[in-house]
């Protein structure tokens, strides 16, 4: 099986069977982030650029690098402008973005949404890339562009926080 | 599929936090509640149709990847047709150094007007061989031999 940084590699070819390989191993992680990052708003626009940008630029990726930190990357990036840009705060839930079969989850979902929102957005990054997918403090370092020892502190004041919510029973 | 993938199903436990909790010495002294903390954050997937997303991302790349290779394309051919035309005054003056020796042995043998219209048709071939080969190098590099796909049967 190809690796993502030839599937990159192809895909700077106009390759569209690479970029179909590439969504596919990358669409849960990829718009489970988007969304966590954005409390789930705008999520199909920003997921598209994302892709968009992936495309634009596939000739530039240096194959030395990992294909996930490049994506990650971009999608940081697209995020943190989307705040910039100091969106309405009301909650717009797309319904063809909803999957049917786990509609009734969403309350837990919101949960859990509710209560990384309550983290500063450099927190909630750093929780989401290393909590949710996996990635080691290197590669998120790599992804936010800072240096690992900021991860690890960050990672530390997200806990704090956390654990401060929990302890007073908040959510 | 990736490394990264969400682990939002909820049967996963914070490695990540215990990871950080077991280096931190501030975490240490007064450890987080990784356990509540990390229900809490399996509470529940993204309602998202990533599939769905996908296609409609694939859908609306399709236009960018045509473009994309189109520009790919006419790079390697401007590139191909520059690298064969570096030979080509080398291999003229040897064709006209060839036609000229052969229309001294034909019109020694031959009438001069008939030496002369057949030297001049063989300089005509030469010409079309010339302009068909240069006018493959595009159309080869836009469907190369292994792309094809081998006649069934």
């Amino acid at each position: 099986m190809a690796t993502d940084e030839e599937l990159a590699a192809r895909l700077a070819q106009g390759d569209d069977a690479a970029l179909r390989d590439l969504l596919r191993r990358y669409e849960r992680p990829l718009s489970s982030f988007i969304y966590r990052h954005t409390g789930g708003r705008d999520v199909e626009d920003l997921y598209q650029e994302t892709w968009w940008r992936v495309v634009r630029h596939a000739a530039r990726f240096d194959p030395t690098r990992r294909f996930s930190t490049w994506l990650f990357q971009i999608a940081v990036n697209l995020c943190r402008d989307w705040h910039r840009r100091a969106p309405p705060e009301a909650q717009e839930m797309v319904d063809d973005l909803t999957a049917p079969d786990t509609r009734q989850q969403s309350e837990a979902a919101a949960d859990a949404a509710a209560l990384l929102a309550d983290l500063p957005e450099a927190q909630r990054e750093v929780i989401v890339l290393r909590y949710y997918h996996d990635f080691s403090e290197e590669q998120a370092a790599d992804i936010l562009g800072c240096p690992k020892g900021t991860v690890k502190s960050r990672l530390h004041h997200a806990l704090a926080r956390l654990a401060e919510r929990v302890r007073e029973g908040k959510r | 599929m990736s490394a990264h993938a969400d682990r939002s199903c909820g049967q996963t436990p914070g490695k990540a936090l215990e990871a950080h909790v077991a280096e931190c010495d501030p975490c240490r002294d007064l450890p987080p509640p990784i356990e509540r903390i990390a229900m809490l954050l399996n509470a529940g997937v993204v309602p998202i149709d990533a599939g769905a997303l996908s296609r409609r991302t694939l859908l609306r790349l399709q236009p960018e990847l045509v473009r994309l290779g189109g520009t790919l394309l006419w790079r390697k051919a401007v590139a191909a047709l520059l690298l064969a035309l570096v030979p080509l005054p080398a291999v003229l003056t040897y064709d006209a150094y060839v036609l000229r020796g052969a229309y001294a042995l034909v019109s020694a043998l031959l009438p001069a007007t008939l030496a002369a219209y057949l030297i001049f048709s063989y300089a005509a071939f030469l010409v079309l061989l010339f302009a068909t080969t240069y006018a493959a190098i595009p159309v080869l590099l836009a469907n190369p031999p292994s792309a094809r796909r081998p006649a069934l049967g």
